[in-house]
């Protein structure tokens, strides 16, 4: 008998908080690290009488994601009403778009196991507010076991978009270079800065599992995942899960399990969840979008990073590794792209920048927005670097001490007694002689040609070396001193 | 004449003329309170403070030291309100309804907060955690509702005009059992901000007033754009200052066909007949319209509707964030569970269920759906009509005012009572509830429905009819 | 098709309601009243019917994003009987 085989059949839903001052149908603003409750009107509140009020700047955050998707904009979408109770949730439902979204039918392309391209296909993203966060009292901080939880609703009504792929993901590594590349397209659109450490991406997954002998297994919704890590391990658990227990000829059953990252396993929910059917939301009228405002938002749309990584390839001749990590961070882009627009050369400020400016940004932690040097700055830097105006070393040397004293090339070269283009001519000769007279022992054995191994010659070439500060060429130094010495 | 008695018109006319000041107003409406209060039972809360506080602002808009009441489920800033359900607790509201804003910079006076059935779900205004309110012109009978407070308190002379809300005829019929005007403007013309919902996209507030006019004077207040309520229709062009020589000459005035074989109370029945002759003197055409459909399933449509609709509205009582509590539940299920049960009164309670069974998965397509389809049809029957005519003749209720206590068992008979009222909700229309004069001691109202944004024609329209009915007297039964 | 008791009291459950057995045979009855007379629309043929959103054609109003910060959050919180510092406390989540 053939070895079974199981193909995984992978849906995974997103929550993506979109970017905006205020929140999705209120003018409360979106700072979630305010002080607990404070950031809170009657409308997130869901006080009795209130009324939610569109915000525009959201409607048009969730067109941009849409088309970083390759989703189609709807000229009408609707807001429904999704029941449950759950102390987070203050109206007792959820405003959301999901029965009729504000974009459809997109798709993000992964590399499946063989390496070739694949597209997952975008379902549709929809716009919907977010509940407020709960904060538990077990001494783990988790659900389980808190026998009270404690309820900060500022988050209550952040406006998110859901993005719902086709069950077209076969493995938790397509999963990860799906959200991955989603990602990145949707910060390079600007409707979100998706700060994954700030919670503004979250994950579920629908796995099911397809056996060679025509079993199909029921789908099973895990939740809870906030990380890619999370998302990666959740789908690998619940794939070895459902797959041992087809193999044992046992039944998978239809239900939501939870993601425990600590404990690295899914389990199932004791948490009754109610289906209905959403009521249209009687407080907002449809949402229309014009022809005309469509075509505005695709002019505002930026060049997607795939795209852009292939013109650095192409137009600057860029390794592709290197093109592929730069646009990884739209805002590192920018920064290589304003540098090379100031003349810099590209392959070299590429390098500046994957290895210095990334380099302090750590040390200091510092977004490249707010790098001290700009781009147009460090282009002067480069230039002058492959010029050879000054040597690599001292162009890092300048580098730092820009980095610390936000100050101008030149004032750093002066700062540090460079002189540019090097020692050379007659001030070597200058420290030349110097050295000599300093050494006349060394000089001696020289001449007497008692250095067979040219020792004592290289111990008076680094003496030059250290008097010019490194700003003689080697190459000179030795050449100076062979004839000094003659 | 004492102060009280005056109406809005006349009263504002006086305040301006500083033939009496805003003191000798309020401590007029307060003594007409404290007299009848007590049999007549309109409020749920009073607020004399709040009103001495209000007269020393010195206000000096169009309604500048006008005492009003607000129906209790329109919101007012740290006073309480209760929508007449326990659940609501001793909630203070952190914000004022829009309309009220509106009233308050006008300069009208709070009195208080009034009675009305349990989240407006009601027609007698006894279905309310606060005990009933009584019929200002019989004690025995019901003031209507939901808005029965609101129609109580301006009937006895409390107030000149209220505010109160309709949701299938909340307004109307009300209005109707107390003898007094009252109009559910078009959907859209009045802000809902602030107002707790019931049937969100059925309600409306509206005011109760003594005449026409004065129905005019509040309107051309209340009707304002508001951005907060995103069903509220912009840079509308409502002119409610006509009232000298305003005609129906010309104007098309129909019945409805399939109504016609419908039982009316003998009073109503007369005061049909009169009615059609009053506008037949003043020269308008009576004519007949076909609403099959409206007669047919409206009342179904309405309360798949308004019951889908109340049900998603009542799910943030739960106890977390205000209202009524408990403070030992063991879990948080347990925790809504009693705060729910306890909270809610039984009609509001079937009313959920009824909703939250309509809207699950295997029910949703055969009825909350097919109700939304059900109302296009009736908003498209209604536009039809219009066409045909200006404006509909119809009673507000087919029954006069019944005793209290005498209600049925059987509540969806008690629908049926609505069949007059609630399709205009469903189609966004303005109605108007008139007095036509008295059967015995009973004051008879009717209604005027006209297309949408019609309110400015339809409140002439009652203003021509005014002239022969005469304007309602101040109901004296509640005084002790 | 007449739902009976027990499932009329599920449907209470899911919108937490627990109910005597007075109310229940009241729910009961008013439900399958209802229902009965909901019933009526398979009478009429709304097969190519919109469903109703609003009573005319209205566009959603846009608000700009301005942050305008509510002037009385703390009243909000005043208004619960379940605050703790400045959170809302409330019992157990997760059932047993």
């Amino acid at each position: 008998m053939a070895e079974l085989t199981f193909t995984p059949v992978i849906g995974i839903e997103i929550h993506i908080r979109l970017k905006s001052d205020s929140k999705i149908f209120c003018s409360c603003s979106t700072n979630t690290d305010a002080p607990a409750n404070t950031n809170i009107c009657p409308v997130c509140m869901g006080l009795p009488g209130s009324l939610p009020h569109l915000n525009h700047r959201v409607v048009e955050q969730g067109m941009l994601a849409g088309l970083a998707l390759n989703c189609g904009i709807r000229p009408k979408s609707l807001f429904f009403r999704k029941s449950y109770f759950y102390p987070d949730l203050p109206k007792g439902h959820q405003i959301s778009q999901c029965d009729l979204p504000i974009t459809t039918e997109g798709y993000i392309e992964v590399h499946d196991a063989e390496g070739n391209l694949k597209k997952i296909r975008v379902h549709h993203l929809h716009l919907e507010e977010d509940v407020g966060s709960l904060h538990h009292s077990a001494s783990d901080g988790r659900l389980e076991g808190a026998d009270t939880s404690y309820v900060d609703y500022n988050r209550s009504g952040t406006p998110l978009a859901e993005i719902v792929s086709e069950p077209d993901v076969a493995s938790a590594a397509e999963a990860v270079e799906y959200v991955t590349t989603l990602r990145r397209r949707v910060i390079y659109s600007g409707a979100s800065d998706v700060e994954l450490e700030k919670g503004m991406m979250r994950f579920d997954a629908n796995v099911s599992m397809k056996c060679s002998d025509g079993r199909w297994g029921h789908k099973v919704e895990v939740k809870n995942m906030n990380s890619f890590k999370a998302l990666e391990r959740a789908i690998e658990f619940e794939i070895k899960r459902q797959k041992k227990i087809m193999l044992s000829g046992g039944e998978v059953i239809q239900e939501t399990r939870h993601w425990n990252d600590a404990k690295g396993v899914t389990t199932g929910s004791r948490l009754k969840e109610f289906y209905r059917k959403f009521i249209v939301e009687p407080d907002l009228p449809p949402l229309f979008i014009s022809q005309e405002w469509i075509d505005r938002m695709k002019a505002r749309m930026p060049e997607m990073p795939d795209v852009r990584a292939n013109r650095y390839v192409n137009e600057m001749n860029l390794p592709r590794e290197v093109a592929d990590f730069i646009t990884d961070d739209k805002n590192l882009a920018d920064y290589f792209e304003s540098c090379v627009k100031a003349g810099a050369n590209p392959v070299r400020a590429a390098h500046w920048v994957r290895t210095e400016v990334l380099r302090v940004m750590n040390e200091k932690q510092l977004k490249i927005q707010n790098f001290m040097i700009k781009p147009e700055v460090l282009a002067g830097l480069v230039t002058r670097v492959e010029e050879g105006k000054l040597s690599t070393t001292q162009g890092k040397e300048v580098f730092d001490y820009m980095c610390s004293n936000n100050c101008s090339v030149d004032d750093a070269v002066n700062k540090l007694g460079i002189t540019e283009g090097g020692v050379a001519g007659s001030a070597l000769d200058e420290i030349i002689k110097s050295v000599l007279a300093a050494n006349p022992d060394v000089l001696n054995e020289i001449k007497s040609g008692l250095d067979k191994k040219g020792k004592k010659l290289k111990f008076l070439q680094g003496l030059v070396m250290k008097e010019s500060k490194g700003q003689a060429k080697p190459q000179e130094v030795a050449e100076a001193i062979a004839q000094a010495v003659k | 004449m004492e102060l009280y008695e005056l109406n809005l018109y006349h009263l504002t006319e006086g305040l301006k003329a500083k033939k009496f000041s805003p003191e000798e107003v309020y401590e007029s409406c307060k003594k007409r309170i404290d007299s009848c209060e007590e049999n007549i039972h309109a409020f749920i809360t009073r607020t004399d403070e709040v009103a001495k506080s209000q007269l020393n602002e010195n206000n000096s808009g169009t309604l500048a030291g006008v005492p009003t009441v607000l129906k209790d489920n329109l919101c007012t800033k740290g006073i309480r309100t209760t929508a007449a359900s326990k659940i609501l607790g001793n909630w203070r509201p952190p914000y004022n309804a829009s309309a009220w804003n509106y009233l308050r910079d006008a300069g009208a006076i709070l009195m208080g907060k009034v009675n009305m059935d349990e989240f407006a779900m009601g027609n007698t205004c006894g279905n309310s955690a606060f005990g009933a309110t009584r019929n200002p012109n019989d004690l025995s009978r019901v003031p209507g509702g939901s808005s029965g407070g609101s129609a109580a308190a301006v009937s006895a002379g409390y107030v000149p005009f209220a505010l109160g809300s309709d949701t299938g005829g909340s307004i109307r019929q009300p209005a109707a059992y107390c003898g007094v005007y009252g109009l559910k403007p078009t959907y859209g013309m009045v802000s809902r901000y602030g107002l707790i919902s019931y049937g969100s996209s059925l309600d409306q507030i509206g005011p109760f007033a003594r005449t026409v006019r004065d129905l005019q004077l509040v309107m051309s207040v209340i009707a304002h754009y508001d951005p907060m309520d995103s069903s509220c229709f912009r840079e509308k062009n409502y002119d409610f200052t006509h009232h000298e020589n305003v005609s129906i000459k010309g104007k098309k005035f129909a019945l409805v066909k399939e109504f016609q074989d419908f039982s009316l109370d003998p009073g109503i029945e007369r005061a049909m007949k009169k009615t059609q002759e009053i506008l037949q003197e003043e020269g308008a055409e009576l004519v007949e319209v076909s609403l099959p459909v409206v007669s047919k399933y409206a009342v179904a449509c309405y309360y798949a509707l308004a019951m889908s609709e109340a049900h998603t509205n009542l799910e943030r009582y739960d106890g977390v964030r205000l209202g009524y509590t408990v403070k030992d539940a063991a879990g948080i299920k347990e925790m809504f569970e009693r705060v729910r049960s306890y909270g809610f009164g039984s009609e509001v309670k079937s009313r959920i269920i009824a909703g939250t069974c309509l809207t699950e998965p295997q029910r949703c397509e055969q009825y909350y759906v097919a109700a939304t389809k059900v109302r296009t049809l009736i908003a498209q029957e209604f536009a039809k009509a219009f066409t045909q005519t200006d404006f509909i003749l119809q009673p507000a209720s087919p029954e006069m005012p019944p005793l209290i206590g005498s209600q049925d068992d059987d509540a969806m008979k008690g629908y049926q009572a609505d069949l007059y009222t609630l399709p205009v909700n469903l189609a966004g229309l303005p109605g108007l509830s008139f007095f036509t004069g008295y059967y015995g001691d009973l004051p008879v109202g009717l209604q005027l429905i006209g297309p949408r944004w019609s309110d400015p024609a339809i409140l002439e329209a009652g203003l021509v009819i005014e002239r022969h009915t005469g304007t309602p007297e101040i109901a004296n039964e509640g005084v002790k | 098709m007449k739902l009976t008791s027990e499932q009329v009291n599920d449907i209470a459950l899911e919108s937490r309601l627990l109910l005597t057995e007075q109310e229940l045979a009241g729910a009961t009855r008013y439900i399958n009243n209802f229902l009965e007379i909901l019933d009526s629309f398979k009478e009429l043929d709304l097969t190519d019917v919109e469903p109703f959103s609003f009573a005319e054609v209205l566009e959603c109003p846009l608000r700009e994003d301005k942050v305008a910060a509510f002037p009385d959050a703390e009243a909000i919180l005043h208004e619960s009987e379940h605050v703790d510092g400045s959170y809302f406390k409330v019992p157990r989540i997760m059932e047993e």
